[in-house]
């Protein structure tokens, strides 16, 4: 009898308990219907590193995403286009074999943003890797040795880390773009009243570069407080300053670089390695495909470097038996071309496809000989390119460049041995 | 029936220049050896030397000098007066074929299976710089099919045989057999050397060149005739009008007899408000072509520096950097550096970079906002260490 109470009391008390674990677990399920996947970063004894998503290892095959239609410029909201131009987009994407976009900066919406993140990923499995310019575009310039300044720059950036961290599709967080050449006084010189103490201007060049990766690296400490789950990228031009963010910046998890080096990276993963031992994530590269020389456009010569960028980001993987084994991929240089470029305060310019050189560099060397050696072309850096005769699904009608196509391959079967290319071609 | 044996004749006569031609090109690659000179009138000379170039008229060439030749009765005697006639600084001569081809008409031979190019060499009082040799490199609607130089090179007063290693090169096309090159800088005072024996060899043991590490100190610029300076000042860049260069400056060098002194006028002439100057190799490469120097066993690069008041300010000093379809393997620099009024020794830090293809030697820029009544200043001792 006695055991028998005591059997149903138990019964009672197991019913009990199991109602509780039952409206937990749906409490918990509700709560984390976006189960937030943790990415971190995997380093090897040989000092290799890798990028982990969801316990898998994970090669960011990326391109720089800011879809602004043509006519309009870089302040325009598509975020909050009712054509929704990243669904047709994503569809081309994961085509190709995107994995991943990488954004400079959110939109104003922080639901419009969430949207065009779940978008992205619920429908075509496409991460975002999202960024913030610190404040490099305000004017008159980003006064990081200012702190009204660096809180002002905090506050964004943790409102932004607050809002999306919990998007499943978020993959890493980028700290600033080419911050760094402001150091150097090259765009946006700034200063404070100590670094114009300093007679010697070499030693206020690196006065400048302390203040702002230590910045950066306060920066990156309060984002692991508040989101452990996604690494913390110091965005960076080239690898200028980085032998200073080796001393006060060790709290981000790796460098995110803009390189336009042409046909090769050169020494730049041993390069990195030497002067800055993190992990090394490509957050800009590629090549246009305007020939500035024989003033044409011209598809195969964007498709001859972007392939031969990726095969050396491949060669430089983990576990790669050549390279430091250092980098994690990378975003090209860009998805669509934009049309605002060449003079963003020329709205008549805004629906031209303009020709017009903005900068030189003799690593693309197809073009160099061009006039006053300009050869770059802003705005055919894309890998599909935009009509503007047809729209389709409202929007200005994509067009996948060869590169589009030579680059889907590549990702399908990477070949790595450029003679084995060679040997097959002349078979 | 007169139209069919004309046709037969032309048809004929088709076929046999055309077989003559596959022999002498059969004939080129079969044989051991190509001369290009080897006595005056010789059978077997190929190639005319026609292709005076630079300051031409600083330039006297004798064909059959007999004083003392390497082999047989004649020699070649060049004379180079040094004197700038046409303004240029340096000068030389090209074997090309025909003569007078700059790359304008099908001519040139090919010398596919030659493995090195030979030629004996001596000064007339010893110590004489030719700046380089050439095979090849002659551009045009019909260009060679490759380019090498070889150089500098010193003379001694007794002949001595140097070698240009072509092995691995393309020589399906060339039309400019050999060249050389002196310059006013290394022969101030001009000078006067012989040449003899010089032909193409198929040497099986002769393997393609590899850069070798070469020793330091390595010299960018030590003094104005020497022969250890490597590198040329050919990259002007940005208002390249604003500039004007003397590497013979004799006003207070640190070391030796004279140093670089760099004019920057600061007008803004091309409109890009900035100036700089790449020392580079070979001349005018940007990354182009396939030059350059192996420094992996230097850990600095050194030079000293002066301003002609002080309070000059040179944005950067920099090596390598050179992107190109040959880039530079790596780059360094310091700056912005305000000169001083005595000479200064600075230093360029290189441990843990890759210097194993340095086609950019030196190089410095500054700006008209840094230096807006311009500056002058001076360079010695430019180095590797």
């Amino acid at each position: 009898m006695f055991f028998k109470q005591f059997l149903q009391i138990i019964m009672k008390k197991q019913n009990i308990l199991y109602y509780v674990l039952i409206i937990s677990s749906l409490f918990l399920m509700g709560m984390s219907a976006k189960a937030i996947p943790r990415v971190y970063i995997k380093q090897f004894k040989n000092g290799h590193y890798q990028l982990i998503v969801n316990k898998k290892p994970y090669v960011i095959k990326g391109v720089c995403y800011n879809p602004i239609p043509l006519g309009e410029t870089h302040s325009f909201d598509w975020w909050s286009s009712e054509y929704k131009p990243w669904i047709t987009d994503g569809k081309l994407m994961k085509d190709m074999g995107v994995n991943t976009v990488r954004f400079y900066q959110p939109g104003e919406n922080p639901e419009s943003v969430k949207a065009v993140m779940n978008d992205l990923y619920e429908q075509y499995g496409i991460r975002s890797v999202m960024g913030h310019w610190l404040g490099f575009w305000e004017y008159p310039c980003p006064f990081y040795g200012d702190q009204a300044f660096q809180d002002k720059v905090k506050k964004e950036v943790l409102e932004m880390v607050n809002a999306y961290k919990s998007e499943p599709g978020i993959l890493m967080w980028v700290l600033g773009n080419e911050n760094n050449y402001s150091c150097l006084n090259l765009v946006h010189p700034w200063s404070n009243d100590e670094i114009d103490k300093e007679p010697d201007p070499q030693k206020q060049k690196n006065m400048r570069a302390r203040i702002y990766y230590s910045f950066v690296n306060e920066l990156a400490k309060e984002i692991h407080a508040i989101d452990p789950n996604h690494p913390v990228a110091l965005g960076n031009g080239e690898l200028i300053g980085l032998e200073v963010a080796n001393e006060v910046c060790r709290e981000v998890d790796l460098v995110a670089c803009i390189i336009y080096r042409g046909k090769t990276f050169g020494n730049l993963f041993n390069s990195l390695k030497l002067t800055f031992d993190k992990p090394l994530f490509l957050s800009e590269f590629g090549a246009d495909c305007y020939d500035a020389f024989q003033k044409k456009e011209d598809q195969n010569m964007q498709a001859f470097f972007l392939e031969s960028q990726w095969r050396q980001i491949y060669q430089n993987l983990a576990k790669s038996h050549e390279g430091p084994g250092n980098c994690l991929g990378g975003t090209m240089f860009e998805w669509n071309d934009e049309w605002w470029k060449h003079n963003e305060y020329s709205p008549d310019g805004w629906g031209a496809h303009d020709t017009e050189s903005n900068w030189s560099n003799g690593s693309y060397y197809f073009d160099i000989k061009a006039e006053k050696n300009m050869n770059m072309n802003e705005e055919w850096f894309g890998i599909v390119a935009l009509s503007s005769e047809e729209k389709e699904y409202g929007l200005d009608k994509r067009v996948p460049r060869k590169a589009y196509y030579v680059i889907r391959e590549f990702w399908k079967k990477p070949v790595l041995d450029v003679k084995s290319i060679r040997g097959k071609k002349a078979k | 029936m007169k139209k069919l044996v004309l046709t037969v004749m032309a048809v004929c006569a088709c076929l046999s220049l055309a077989f003559a031609q596959e022999k002498a090109a059969d004939k080129a690659a079969a044989v051991k050896e190509f001369v290009i000179y080897s006595d005056k009138g010789a059978r077997d000379n190929h190639y005319v030397p026609s292709g005076w170039m630079g300051d031409f008229g600083d330039i006297k060439l004798n064909d059959q000098a007999t004083d003392k030749p390497y082999s047989g009765t004649t020699c070649l005697q060049f004379i180079y007066s040094a004197k700038k006639t046409q303004g240029q600084g340096w000068a030389g001569v090209y074997w090309q074929n025909p003569a007078n081809n700059w790359g304008t008409k099908k001519g040139g031979f090919d010398l596919t299976g030659m493995t090195k190019l030979t030629f004996w060499a001596r000064g007339a009082k010893g110590g004489e710089v030719l700046q380089k040799v050439v095979v090849g490199g002659i551009k045009g609607t019909y260009p060679d099919s490759t380019s090498v130089e070889f150089g500098p090179i010193e003379l001694t007063d007794t002949w001595k045989q140097f070698t240009v290693n072509v092995a691995g090169k393309d020589l399906s096309y060339i039309n400019g057999g050999f060249g050389w090159v002196a310059t006013n800088d290394l022969s101030p005072e001009g000078c006067t050397f012989y040449l003899d024996n010089i032909k193409f060899e198929a040497d099986p043991t002769m393997k393609p060149a590899s850069k070798k590490q070469e020793a330091v100190p390595f010299y960018v610029y030590s003094d104005r005739s020497s022969a250890n300076n490597h590198f040329i000042p050919s990259g002007w860049m940005g208002d390249y009008g604003d500039l004007k260069y003397d590497g013979a400056s004799k006003e207070d060098p640190y070391l030796g007899d004279t140093c670089i002194k760099i004019l920057y006028s600061g007008k803004a002439t091309q409109g890009a408000r900035w100036a700089g100057i790449y020392w580079q190799n070979p001349a005018n490469n940007w990354g182009t072509v396939d030059g350059g120097f192996d420094l992996s066993k230097a850990t600095k690069a050194t030079f000293w520096a002066r301003g002609a008041k002080g309070g000059e300010r040179i944005e950067e000093f920099k090596v390598g950097g050179i992107m190109g379809e040959y880039s530079d393997s790596d780059t360094a620099s310091i700056g912005p550096v305000i000169l001083n009024k005595e000479w200064t020794q600075y230093t360029i830090d290189l441990k843990g970079k890759d210097l194993s293809f340095i086609i950019g030697g030196f190089a410095w820029a500054t700006n008209i906002d840094v230096n807006p009544e311009g500056a002058v200043f001076y360079l010695d001792e430019l180095k590797y260490e």
